[in-house]
Protein backbone atom coordinates (compact mmCIF):
# COMPACT_ATOMS: atom_id res chain seq x y z
CA UNK A 1 0.00 0.00 0.00
CA UNK A 2 1.20 3.50 -0.71
CA UNK A 3 1.70 5.94 2.11
CA UNK A 4 -1.07 8.47 2.81
CA UNK A 5 1.46 11.10 3.74
CA UNK A 6 5.01 11.08 2.46
CA UNK A 7 7.53 13.81 3.13
CA UNK A 8 11.09 13.69 1.84
CA UNK A 9 13.73 16.14 2.96
CA UNK A 10 11.01 18.59 3.88
CA UNK A 11 12.54 21.88 4.98
CA UNK A 12 11.01 25.24 5.77
CA UNK A 13 12.74 28.47 6.67
CA UNK A 14 10.87 31.63 7.52
CA UNK A 15 13.45 34.05 6.24
CA UNK A 16 16.50 33.01 8.24
CA UNK A 17 14.49 31.44 11.04
CA UNK A 18 14.25 27.68 10.89
CA UNK A 19 10.77 26.17 10.97
CA UNK A 20 11.54 22.62 9.93
CA UNK A 21 14.69 20.87 8.78
CA UNK A 22 14.98 17.83 6.57
CA UNK A 23 11.87 15.93 7.64
CA UNK A 24 11.35 12.42 6.31
CA UNK A 25 8.02 10.93 7.28
CA UNK A 26 5.65 8.27 6.04
CA UNK A 27 2.18 7.67 7.40
CA UNK A 28 0.42 4.49 6.30
CA UNK A 29 -3.29 4.07 5.54
CA UNK A 30 -5.42 3.30 8.58
CA UNK A 31 -2.79 4.54 10.96
CA UNK A 32 -3.19 7.03 13.78
CA UNK A 33 -0.03 9.02 13.99
CA UNK A 34 0.65 11.21 17.01
CA UNK A 35 2.91 14.12 16.30
CA UNK A 36 4.54 15.31 19.48
CA UNK A 37 6.74 18.18 20.40
CA UNK A 38 6.93 21.30 22.53
CA UNK A 39 5.39 24.53 21.28
CA UNK A 40 7.41 26.07 18.49
CA UNK A 41 9.18 22.83 17.59
CA UNK A 42 7.79 22.61 14.05
CA UNK A 43 4.55 20.64 14.42
CA UNK A 44 2.31 23.32 13.00
CA UNK A 45 4.86 24.12 10.29
CA UNK A 46 4.75 20.49 9.14
CA UNK A 47 0.97 20.41 9.13
CA UNK A 48 0.64 23.68 7.24
CA UNK A 49 3.13 22.42 4.66
CA UNK A 50 1.04 19.28 4.15
CA UNK A 51 -2.02 21.44 3.50
CA UNK A 52 -0.24 23.87 1.19
CA UNK A 53 -0.97 26.82 3.46
CA UNK A 54 2.77 27.50 3.35
CA UNK A 55 5.32 26.31 0.81
CA UNK A 56 8.44 24.30 1.52
CA UNK A 57 11.89 25.81 1.11
CA UNK A 58 13.11 22.38 0.01
CA UNK A 59 11.80 18.86 -0.14
CA UNK A 60 8.85 16.92 -1.50
CA UNK A 61 5.40 16.21 -0.13
CA UNK A 62 2.84 13.70 -1.33
CA UNK A 63 -0.57 13.57 0.31
CA UNK A 64 -3.10 10.88 -0.66
CA UNK A 65 -1.02 10.07 -3.68
CA UNK A 66 -0.96 13.59 -5.12
CA UNK A 67 1.22 16.65 -4.73
CA UNK A 68 0.11 18.95 -1.91
CA UNK A 69 -0.45 21.74 -4.46
CA UNK A 70 -3.33 19.80 -5.99
CA UNK A 71 -6.56 21.49 -4.77
CA UNK A 72 -8.81 18.49 -5.43
CA UNK A 73 -6.93 16.39 -2.89
CA UNK A 74 -7.98 18.75 -0.11
CA UNK A 75 -11.61 17.64 -0.47
CA UNK A 76 -10.44 14.31 1.00
CA UNK A 77 -8.68 15.92 3.96
CA UNK A 78 -10.27 17.11 7.17
CA UNK A 79 -8.20 19.80 8.82
CA UNK A 80 -8.40 21.35 12.25
CA UNK A 81 -6.04 24.35 12.53
CA UNK A 82 -4.06 24.76 15.73
CA UNK A 83 -5.40 28.23 16.24
CA UNK A 84 -8.86 28.07 14.85
CA UNK A 85 -10.36 31.49 14.19
CA UNK A 86 -14.10 31.77 13.65
CA UNK A 87 -15.59 35.21 13.34
CA UNK A 88 -18.58 37.13 12.19
CA UNK A 89 -22.32 37.17 12.67
CA UNK A 90 -22.85 34.03 10.66
CA UNK A 91 -24.22 31.12 12.65
CA UNK A 92 -21.90 28.17 13.10
CA UNK A 93 -24.41 25.84 11.43
CA UNK A 94 -24.52 27.95 8.26
CA UNK A 95 -20.73 28.16 8.09
CA UNK A 96 -20.44 24.38 8.47
CA UNK A 97 -22.96 23.87 5.65
CA UNK A 98 -20.98 26.24 3.47
CA UNK A 99 -17.73 24.37 4.14
CA UNK A 100 -19.50 21.09 3.45
CA UNK A 101 -20.82 22.29 0.09
CA UNK A 102 -17.40 23.50 -1.03
CA UNK A 103 -15.87 20.16 -0.10
CA UNK A 104 -18.37 18.32 -2.22
CA UNK A 105 -21.18 17.57 0.16
CA UNK A 106 -21.84 16.18 3.62
CA UNK A 107 -24.31 13.38 4.32
CA UNK A 108 -27.60 14.84 5.57
CA UNK A 109 -27.93 14.97 9.34
CA UNK A 110 -24.18 14.45 9.78
CA UNK A 111 -23.53 17.92 11.17
CA UNK A 112 -26.34 17.65 13.71
CA UNK A 113 -25.22 14.17 14.72
CA UNK A 114 -21.67 15.35 15.42
CA UNK A 115 -22.92 18.45 17.20
CA UNK A 116 -25.00 16.29 19.47
CA UNK A 117 -22.10 13.94 20.22
CA UNK A 118 -19.82 16.81 21.16
CA UNK A 119 -22.51 18.93 22.76
CA UNK A 120 -21.87 21.87 20.44
CA UNK A 121 -24.27 24.77 20.12
CA UNK A 122 -24.51 25.63 16.42
CA UNK A 123 -27.22 28.27 16.64
CA UNK A 124 -24.87 30.94 17.91
CA UNK A 125 -23.08 33.58 15.78
CA UNK A 126 -19.50 32.43 15.44
CA UNK A 127 -17.97 35.49 17.06
CA UNK A 128 -19.96 34.68 20.22
CA UNK A 129 -18.82 31.06 20.52
CA UNK A 130 -16.81 30.16 23.60
CA UNK A 131 -13.31 28.75 23.11
CA UNK A 132 -14.53 25.23 23.79
CA UNK A 133 -17.45 25.59 21.40
CA UNK A 134 -15.17 26.96 18.68
CA UNK A 135 -13.00 23.90 19.04
CA UNK A 136 -16.08 21.69 18.75
CA UNK A 137 -17.15 23.48 15.58
CA UNK A 138 -13.59 22.97 14.31
CA UNK A 139 -13.80 19.25 15.02
CA UNK A 140 -17.19 18.97 13.34
CA UNK A 141 -15.92 20.62 10.16
CA UNK A 142 -12.88 18.34 10.14
CA UNK A 143 -14.88 15.11 10.62
CA UNK A 144 -18.16 15.88 8.85
CA UNK A 145 -17.27 14.99 5.25
CA UNK A 146 -15.71 11.67 6.35
CA UNK A 147 -12.32 12.45 4.86
CA UNK A 148 -9.70 9.83 4.04
CA UNK A 149 -7.11 11.78 6.02
CA UNK A 150 -7.68 13.81 9.15
CA UNK A 151 -5.02 16.33 10.10
CA UNK A 152 -5.68 17.70 13.57
CA UNK A 153 -3.41 20.30 15.12
CA UNK A 154 -3.71 20.23 18.92
CA UNK A 155 -7.28 18.90 18.71
CA UNK A 156 -8.04 18.64 22.42
CA UNK A 157 -7.16 22.20 23.41
CA UNK A 158 -10.04 23.87 25.23
CA UNK A 159 -12.17 20.72 25.47
CA UNK A 160 -13.38 19.46 28.81
CA UNK A 161 -12.49 15.84 29.73
CA UNK A 162 -15.85 14.31 28.76
CA UNK A 163 -15.73 15.87 25.32
CA UNK A 164 -12.10 14.75 24.99
CA UNK A 165 -13.27 11.18 25.56
CA UNK A 166 -15.94 11.56 22.90
CA UNK A 167 -13.35 12.99 20.53
CA UNK A 168 -11.01 10.04 21.11
CA UNK A 169 -13.93 7.69 20.42
CA UNK A 170 -14.49 9.51 17.11
CA UNK A 171 -10.81 9.07 16.25
CA UNK A 172 -11.02 5.34 16.98
CA UNK A 173 -14.07 5.05 14.70
CA UNK A 174 -12.08 6.70 11.94
CA UNK A 175 -9.36 4.10 12.35
CA UNK A 176 -11.94 1.27 12.32
CA UNK A 177 -13.19 2.63 9.00
CA UNK A 178 -9.63 2.29 7.70
CA UNK A 179 -9.04 6.02 7.40
CA UNK A 180 -5.92 7.83 8.56
CA UNK A 181 -5.29 10.41 11.27
CA UNK A 182 -2.37 12.71 11.95
CA UNK A 183 -2.77 14.56 15.22
CA UNK A 184 -0.34 16.80 17.00
CA UNK A 185 0.00 17.52 20.66
CA UNK A 186 2.53 18.73 23.16
CA UNK A 187 1.27 16.28 25.76
CA UNK A 188 1.92 12.58 25.28
CA UNK A 189 -1.05 11.68 27.49
CA UNK A 190 -3.41 13.24 24.95
CA UNK A 191 -2.37 11.01 22.08
CA UNK A 192 -0.90 7.89 23.63
CA UNK A 193 -4.22 6.09 24.10
CA UNK A 194 -5.22 6.27 20.46
CA UNK A 195 -1.97 6.54 18.53
CA UNK A 196 -0.29 3.62 16.83
CA UNK A 197 2.94 5.48 16.33
CA UNK A 198 4.22 8.80 17.53
CA UNK A 199 6.80 11.07 15.97
CA UNK A 200 8.73 13.40 18.21
CA UNK A 201 9.81 16.70 16.77
CA UNK A 202 12.17 19.06 18.48
CA UNK A 203 13.75 22.31 17.34
CA UNK A 204 12.59 21.69 13.77
CA UNK A 205 13.85 18.12 13.50
CA UNK A 206 12.08 14.82 13.75
CA UNK A 207 14.16 13.14 16.45
CA UNK A 208 12.32 9.85 16.72
CA UNK A 209 9.41 7.84 15.41
CA UNK A 210 8.34 5.13 17.82
CA UNK A 211 5.39 2.92 18.29
CA UNK A 212 3.53 3.85 21.42
CA UNK A 213 4.21 0.70 23.39
CA UNK A 214 7.98 1.12 22.89
CA UNK A 215 7.80 4.75 23.93
CA UNK A 216 6.00 3.92 27.12
CA UNK A 217 8.73 1.42 28.00
CA UNK A 218 11.24 4.19 27.65
CA UNK A 219 9.23 6.70 29.59
CA UNK A 220 10.53 8.04 32.86
CA UNK A 221 8.32 8.04 35.87
CA UNK A 222 8.70 9.87 39.15
CA UNK A 223 7.79 7.64 42.03
CA UNK A 224 7.27 8.51 45.66
CA UNK A 225 6.87 5.85 48.34
CA UNK A 226 5.89 6.39 51.97
CA UNK A 227 6.37 3.75 54.63
CA UNK A 228 5.09 3.34 58.16
CA UNK A 229 8.64 3.55 59.56
CA UNK A 230 12.02 4.91 58.41
CA UNK A 231 13.70 2.65 55.85
CA UNK A 232 17.43 1.99 55.37
CA UNK A 233 18.78 3.75 52.25
CA UNK A 234 20.87 0.67 51.36
CA UNK A 235 17.68 -1.29 50.66
CA UNK A 236 17.06 0.87 47.59
CA UNK A 237 20.61 1.55 46.48
CA UNK A 238 21.78 0.19 43.15
CA UNK A 239 18.39 -1.00 41.89
CA UNK A 240 18.32 -1.38 38.10
CA UNK A 241 16.48 1.46 36.36
CA UNK A 242 16.26 3.63 39.46
CA UNK A 243 17.83 7.08 39.38
CA UNK A 244 17.88 10.25 41.48
CA UNK A 245 17.23 8.26 44.61
CA UNK A 246 16.51 10.20 47.80
CA UNK A 247 15.69 8.39 51.00
CA UNK A 248 14.53 10.65 53.83
CA UNK A 249 13.28 8.86 56.92
CA UNK A 250 10.12 7.01 55.97
CA UNK A 251 9.90 8.29 52.42
CA UNK A 252 11.65 7.36 49.19
CA UNK A 253 11.69 9.51 46.05
CA UNK A 254 13.21 8.44 42.78
CA UNK A 255 12.90 8.38 39.01
CA UNK A 256 12.54 5.09 37.19
CA UNK A 257 13.36 4.30 33.59
CA UNK A 258 11.04 1.81 32.03
CA UNK A 259 9.74 -0.96 34.26
CA UNK A 260 9.15 -0.31 37.97
CA UNK A 261 9.60 -3.97 38.84
CA UNK A 262 12.84 -3.81 40.85
CA UNK A 263 11.64 -0.85 42.90
CA UNK A 264 8.32 -2.49 43.71
CA UNK A 265 10.07 -5.66 44.87
CA UNK A 266 12.49 -3.71 47.04
CA UNK A 267 9.64 -1.74 48.60
CA UNK A 268 7.58 -4.84 49.24
CA UNK A 269 9.87 -5.77 52.12
CA UNK A 270 8.51 -2.80 54.10
CA UNK A 271 5.02 -1.60 54.88
CA UNK A 272 3.94 0.84 52.14
CA UNK A 273 1.36 3.35 53.33
CA UNK A 274 1.28 5.60 50.27
CA UNK A 275 2.44 5.36 46.67
CA UNK A 276 2.53 8.19 44.14
CA UNK A 277 3.53 7.59 40.53
CA UNK A 278 3.37 10.58 38.22
CA UNK A 279 2.40 10.01 34.59
CA UNK A 280 5.43 10.03 32.34
CA UNK A 281 5.71 13.43 30.83
CA UNK A 282 6.92 14.12 27.37
CA UNK A 283 9.43 16.71 28.40
CA UNK A 284 11.20 14.11 30.51
CA UNK A 285 11.36 11.65 27.64
CA UNK A 286 13.08 14.33 25.63
CA UNK A 287 15.54 15.06 28.38
CA UNK A 288 16.37 11.42 28.94
CA UNK A 289 16.53 10.01 25.45
CA UNK A 290 16.77 12.81 22.97
CA UNK A 291 18.23 15.55 25.13
CA UNK A 292 21.75 15.34 23.72
CA UNK A 293 20.61 15.35 20.11
CA UNK A 294 18.25 18.20 20.89
CA UNK A 295 20.91 20.31 22.52
CA UNK A 296 23.23 19.59 19.65
CA UNK A 297 20.57 20.82 17.24
CA UNK A 298 20.02 24.00 19.19
CA UNK A 299 23.65 24.91 18.84
CA UNK A 300 23.65 24.46 15.11
CA UNK A 301 24.18 27.70 13.32
CA UNK A 302 21.40 28.56 10.90
CA UNK A 303 22.89 28.91 7.45
CA UNK B 1 -17.99 31.31 -3.07
CA UNK B 2 -19.04 34.60 -4.69
CA UNK B 3 -22.48 34.41 -3.14
CA UNK B 4 -20.93 33.63 0.24
CA UNK B 5 -18.59 36.62 0.00
CA UNK B 6 -21.44 38.91 -0.95
CA UNK B 7 -23.43 37.65 2.03
CA UNK B 8 -20.46 38.45 4.24
CA UNK B 9 -20.16 41.95 2.77
CA UNK B 10 -23.92 42.54 2.92
CA UNK B 11 -24.01 44.79 5.93
CA UNK B 12 -21.08 46.91 4.80
CA UNK B 13 -22.52 47.29 1.31
CA UNK B 14 -25.93 48.29 2.60
CA UNK B 15 -24.35 50.72 5.04
CA UNK B 16 -22.28 52.45 2.39
CA UNK B 17 -25.21 52.57 -0.02
CA UNK B 18 -27.32 54.28 2.61
CA UNK B 19 -24.48 56.64 3.50
CA UNK B 20 -23.79 57.74 -0.07
CA UNK B 21 -27.49 57.97 -0.86
CA UNK B 22 -28.10 60.12 2.19
CA UNK B 23 -25.28 62.42 1.08
CA UNK B 24 -26.85 62.70 -2.38
CA UNK B 25 -30.31 63.34 -0.98
CA UNK B 26 -29.06 66.02 1.38
CA UNK B 27 -26.89 67.94 -1.05
CA UNK B 28 -29.06 67.60 -4.12
CA UNK B 29 -32.05 68.53 -1.98
CA UNK B 30 -30.73 72.02 -1.40
CA UNK B 31 -30.14 72.62 -5.11
CA UNK B 32 -33.65 73.98 -5.49
CA UNK B 33 -32.72 76.76 -3.10
CA UNK B 34 -29.54 77.55 -5.02
CA UNK B 35 -31.28 77.60 -8.39
CA UNK B 36 -33.83 80.14 -7.20
CA UNK B 37 -31.19 82.41 -5.64
CA UNK B 38 -28.39 82.55 -8.23
CA UNK B 39 -27.17 85.88 -6.89
CA UNK B 40 -26.25 84.40 -3.52
CA UNK B 41 -24.42 81.36 -4.91
CA UNK B 42 -23.35 82.84 -8.24
CA UNK B 43 -19.91 83.92 -9.43
CA UNK B 44 -19.67 86.84 -6.99
CA UNK B 45 -20.16 84.54 -4.04
CA UNK B 46 -17.68 82.00 -5.36
CA UNK B 47 -15.13 84.72 -5.94
CA UNK B 48 -14.83 85.06 -2.16
CA UNK B 49 -13.29 81.60 -1.83
CA UNK B 50 -9.48 81.55 -1.72
CA UNK B 51 -7.92 80.41 -5.01
CA UNK B 52 -6.26 77.32 -3.60
CA UNK B 53 -9.49 76.10 -2.07
CA UNK B 54 -11.26 76.61 -5.37
CA UNK B 55 -8.53 74.65 -7.12
CA UNK B 56 -8.89 71.87 -4.61
CA UNK B 57 -12.60 71.76 -5.27
CA UNK B 58 -11.96 71.51 -8.99
CA UNK B 59 -12.37 75.17 -9.81
CA UNK B 60 -15.91 75.90 -8.60
CA UNK B 61 -16.55 77.78 -11.81
CA UNK B 62 -20.19 77.08 -12.06
CA UNK B 63 -22.35 76.38 -9.10
CA UNK B 64 -25.78 77.41 -10.24
CA UNK B 65 -26.41 75.29 -13.33
CA UNK B 66 -27.62 71.76 -12.70
CA UNK B 67 -24.63 70.09 -14.30
CA UNK B 68 -22.19 72.46 -12.61
CA UNK B 69 -23.67 71.88 -9.18
CA UNK B 70 -23.77 68.14 -9.63
CA UNK B 71 -20.18 68.18 -10.82
CA UNK B 72 -18.81 70.37 -8.00
CA UNK B 73 -20.72 68.93 -5.11
CA UNK B 74 -21.18 65.30 -6.03
CA UNK B 75 -18.67 64.11 -8.57
CA UNK B 76 -15.69 66.32 -7.79
CA UNK B 77 -14.67 65.18 -4.34
CA UNK B 78 -17.18 63.75 -1.92
CA UNK B 79 -18.86 60.89 -3.70
CA UNK B 80 -15.70 59.52 -5.35
CA UNK B 81 -13.92 59.47 -2.00
CA UNK B 82 -16.86 57.91 -0.18
CA UNK B 83 -17.04 55.26 -2.87
CA UNK B 84 -13.30 54.76 -2.75
CA UNK B 85 -13.37 54.24 1.00
CA UNK B 86 -16.15 51.69 0.55
CA UNK B 87 -14.13 49.87 -2.13
CA UNK B 88 -11.02 49.86 0.03
CA UNK B 89 -12.84 48.40 3.04
CA UNK B 90 -14.62 45.70 1.03
CA UNK B 91 -11.38 44.83 -0.80
CA UNK B 92 -9.56 44.36 2.49
CA UNK B 93 -12.26 41.95 3.60
CA UNK B 94 -11.39 39.69 0.69
CA UNK B 95 -7.97 38.51 1.88
CA UNK B 96 -5.96 40.73 4.21
CA UNK B 97 -8.55 41.05 6.98
CA UNK B 98 -9.41 37.34 7.21
CA UNK B 99 -5.72 36.51 6.99
CA UNK B 100 -4.92 38.77 9.95
CA UNK B 101 -7.87 37.38 11.88
CA UNK B 102 -6.78 33.81 11.07
CA UNK B 103 -10.01 32.80 9.36
CA UNK B 104 -8.36 32.55 5.95
CA UNK B 105 -6.35 29.49 6.96
CA UNK B 106 -9.36 27.19 6.79
CA UNK B 107 -10.50 28.79 3.52
CA UNK B 108 -7.20 28.15 1.70
CA UNK B 109 -7.37 24.50 2.74
CA UNK B 110 -10.68 24.06 0.94
CA UNK B 111 -10.45 22.22 -2.38
CA UNK B 112 -10.32 25.46 -4.34
CA UNK B 113 -7.41 26.63 -6.38
CA UNK B 114 -5.86 29.72 -4.81
CA UNK B 115 -6.01 31.66 -8.07
CA UNK B 116 -9.70 30.90 -8.34
CA UNK B 117 -10.22 31.97 -4.75
CA UNK B 118 -8.74 35.42 -5.43
CA UNK B 119 -10.66 35.77 -8.69
CA UNK B 120 -13.91 34.89 -6.99
CA UNK B 121 -13.29 37.34 -4.19
CA UNK B 122 -12.48 39.99 -6.81
CA UNK B 123 -15.68 39.13 -8.65
CA UNK B 124 -17.59 39.57 -5.40
CA UNK B 125 -15.93 42.96 -4.93
CA UNK B 126 -16.96 44.01 -8.44
CA UNK B 127 -20.51 42.78 -7.93
CA UNK B 128 -20.77 44.57 -4.59
CA UNK B 129 -19.48 47.86 -6.00
CA UNK B 130 -21.77 47.62 -9.03
CA UNK B 131 -24.70 47.16 -6.67
CA UNK B 132 -23.76 50.21 -4.59
CA UNK B 133 -23.16 52.24 -7.77
CA UNK B 134 -26.49 51.18 -9.29
CA UNK B 135 -28.53 52.14 -6.25
CA UNK B 136 -26.74 55.46 -5.77
CA UNK B 137 -27.07 56.20 -9.50
CA UNK B 138 -30.78 55.71 -9.23
CA UNK B 139 -31.01 57.98 -6.21
CA UNK B 140 -28.95 60.67 -7.95
CA UNK B 141 -31.11 60.53 -11.03
CA UNK B 142 -34.38 60.64 -9.04
CA UNK B 143 -33.12 63.56 -6.94
CA UNK B 144 -31.84 65.39 -10.01
CA UNK B 145 -35.24 65.04 -11.65
CA UNK B 146 -37.03 66.04 -8.48
CA UNK B 147 -35.17 69.32 -8.02
CA UNK B 148 -35.18 70.06 -11.76
CA UNK B 149 -31.45 69.97 -12.53
CA UNK B 150 -31.99 69.39 -16.20
CA UNK B 151 -29.16 66.88 -16.59
CA UNK B 152 -30.06 63.96 -18.88
CA UNK B 153 -29.85 60.43 -17.51
CA UNK B 154 -27.12 59.29 -19.90
CA UNK B 155 -24.81 62.07 -18.67
CA UNK B 156 -25.38 61.13 -15.03
CA UNK B 157 -24.77 57.50 -16.01
CA UNK B 158 -21.51 58.52 -17.69
CA UNK B 159 -20.30 60.37 -14.58
CA UNK B 160 -21.44 57.62 -12.25
CA UNK B 161 -19.64 54.98 -14.32
CA UNK B 162 -16.49 56.95 -13.60
CA UNK B 163 -17.14 56.72 -9.86
CA UNK B 164 -17.58 52.97 -10.18
CA UNK B 165 -14.37 52.56 -12.19
CA UNK B 166 -12.42 54.73 -9.78
CA UNK B 167 -13.68 52.64 -6.87
CA UNK B 168 -12.84 49.50 -8.78
CA UNK B 169 -9.30 50.70 -9.44
CA UNK B 170 -8.62 51.50 -5.80
CA UNK B 171 -10.42 48.35 -4.66
CA UNK B 172 -8.23 46.25 -6.95
CA UNK B 173 -5.17 48.12 -5.65
CA UNK B 174 -6.10 47.35 -2.04
CA UNK B 175 -6.80 43.73 -2.98
CA UNK B 176 -3.43 43.38 -4.73
CA UNK B 177 -1.55 44.89 -1.79
CA UNK B 178 -3.46 42.71 0.66
CA UNK B 179 -2.85 39.62 -1.48
CA UNK B 180 0.86 40.35 -1.64
CA UNK B 181 1.44 41.32 2.00
CA UNK B 182 -1.42 39.68 3.89
CA UNK B 183 -1.75 42.84 5.96
CA UNK B 184 -4.52 45.38 5.74
CA UNK B 185 -2.62 48.28 7.35
CA UNK B 186 -0.09 48.72 4.53
CA UNK B 187 -2.80 48.05 1.94
CA UNK B 188 -4.97 50.86 3.36
CA UNK B 189 -2.02 53.22 3.78
CA UNK B 190 -0.68 52.88 0.24
CA UNK B 191 -4.17 53.10 -1.27
CA UNK B 192 -5.03 56.15 0.84
CA UNK B 193 -1.82 57.99 0.02
CA UNK B 194 -2.12 57.26 -3.69
CA UNK B 195 -5.72 58.45 -3.67
CA UNK B 196 -5.11 61.72 -1.82
CA UNK B 197 -1.87 62.47 -3.68
CA UNK B 198 -3.55 61.61 -6.96
CA UNK B 199 -6.39 63.96 -6.20
CA UNK B 200 -4.10 66.82 -5.18
CA UNK B 201 -1.99 66.41 -8.32
CA UNK B 202 -4.96 66.85 -10.64
CA UNK B 203 -6.44 69.77 -8.70
CA UNK B 204 -3.86 71.95 -6.93
CA UNK B 205 -1.00 70.45 -8.93
CA UNK B 206 -2.53 71.34 -12.26
CA UNK B 207 -1.01 74.79 -12.18
CA UNK B 208 2.35 73.73 -10.75
CA UNK B 209 4.61 72.77 -13.65
CA UNK B 210 6.98 70.73 -11.50
CA UNK B 211 4.33 68.18 -10.60
CA UNK B 212 1.77 68.60 -13.34
CA UNK B 213 3.21 65.65 -15.29
CA UNK B 214 2.40 63.40 -12.32
CA UNK B 215 -1.23 63.56 -13.35
CA UNK B 216 -0.55 60.62 -15.68
CA UNK B 217 -0.06 58.48 -12.59
CA UNK B 218 -3.22 59.77 -10.96
CA UNK B 219 -6.37 57.69 -11.33
CA UNK B 220 -8.31 60.94 -10.90
CA UNK B 221 -6.89 62.18 -14.19
CA UNK B 222 -8.74 59.37 -15.95
CA UNK B 223 -11.76 59.69 -13.73
CA UNK B 224 -12.32 63.16 -15.22
CA UNK B 225 -14.15 64.51 -12.16
CA UNK B 226 -17.66 64.80 -13.50
CA UNK B 227 -16.75 66.39 -16.84
CA UNK B 228 -18.79 63.61 -18.47
CA UNK B 229 -21.83 65.51 -17.20
CA UNK B 230 -21.05 68.06 -19.88
CA UNK B 231 -19.16 66.01 -22.41
CA UNK B 232 -20.54 62.46 -22.23
CA UNK B 233 -18.68 59.19 -21.77
CA UNK B 234 -14.85 59.53 -21.93
CA UNK B 235 -14.29 56.06 -23.35
CA UNK B 236 -10.49 56.10 -23.55
CA UNK B 237 -10.00 57.40 -20.01
CA UNK B 238 -12.42 54.88 -18.57
CA UNK B 239 -10.73 52.07 -20.43
CA UNK B 240 -7.45 53.06 -18.81
CA UNK B 241 -9.07 52.80 -15.35
CA UNK B 242 -10.75 49.49 -16.13
CA UNK B 243 -7.56 48.09 -17.65
CA UNK B 244 -5.47 49.16 -14.66
CA UNK B 245 -7.99 47.54 -12.31
CA UNK B 246 -7.78 44.31 -14.32
CA UNK B 247 -3.97 44.35 -14.19
CA UNK B 248 -4.08 44.89 -10.42
CA UNK B 249 -6.54 42.03 -9.98
CA UNK B 250 -4.24 39.77 -11.96
CA UNK B 251 -1.33 40.90 -9.80
CA UNK B 252 -3.38 39.95 -6.74
CA UNK B 253 -3.99 36.48 -8.17
CA UNK B 254 -0.34 35.84 -8.93
CA UNK B 255 0.95 37.33 -5.67
CA UNK B 256 -1.42 35.32 -3.49
CA UNK B 257 -0.81 32.09 -5.38
CA UNK B 258 2.89 31.98 -4.58
CA UNK B 259 2.84 33.09 -0.97
CA UNK B 260 2.76 31.50 2.49
CA UNK B 261 -0.53 32.34 4.18
CA UNK B 262 -0.78 33.57 7.73
CA UNK B 263 2.91 33.53 8.60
Amino acid sequence: MTAVVRAEGLTKYYGRRRGLEDLDLEIQPGEIFGYLGPNGSGKTTTIRLLLDVIRPTRGRITVLGAGSREPAVRARIGYLPGELALEGREKARDYLRFLGRVRGGVPPGRIEELAERLGADLGVPMAKLSKGNKQKVGLIQAFMHEPDLLILDEPTGGLDPLVQQEFLAMVREVRLAGRTVLMSSHVLAEVEHVSDRVGIVRAGRLVAVENVAALREKAVRRVELHFDAPVPPEAFAGLPGVRDLRVEGASVRCTIDGRPDALVKAAARFTVVHLVSAEPDLEEIFLTYYGDEGRHDDRQVVA
Amino acid sequence: MIAKSLRDYRRALIGWTIGISAFMALYLGVYGNIKTNPDIYGPQALAKFPGALKDLMGGLEDFTSGAGYLQSVVYQLFVPFLFLACAMIIANRALAEPEEAGTLELVVTLPIDRRRLVLERFAALVAGLVAVAAVTLLITWVMAEAVGMGVPFDRILAAHTGVLLLGLFFGALTLALGAATGRKGPAMAVTGVWAVAGYVVVTLGRSVDAIAWLKWASPFHYYAAGRPLHEGLPVADYLVLAGAAAVLALTAVLAFDRRDVGV
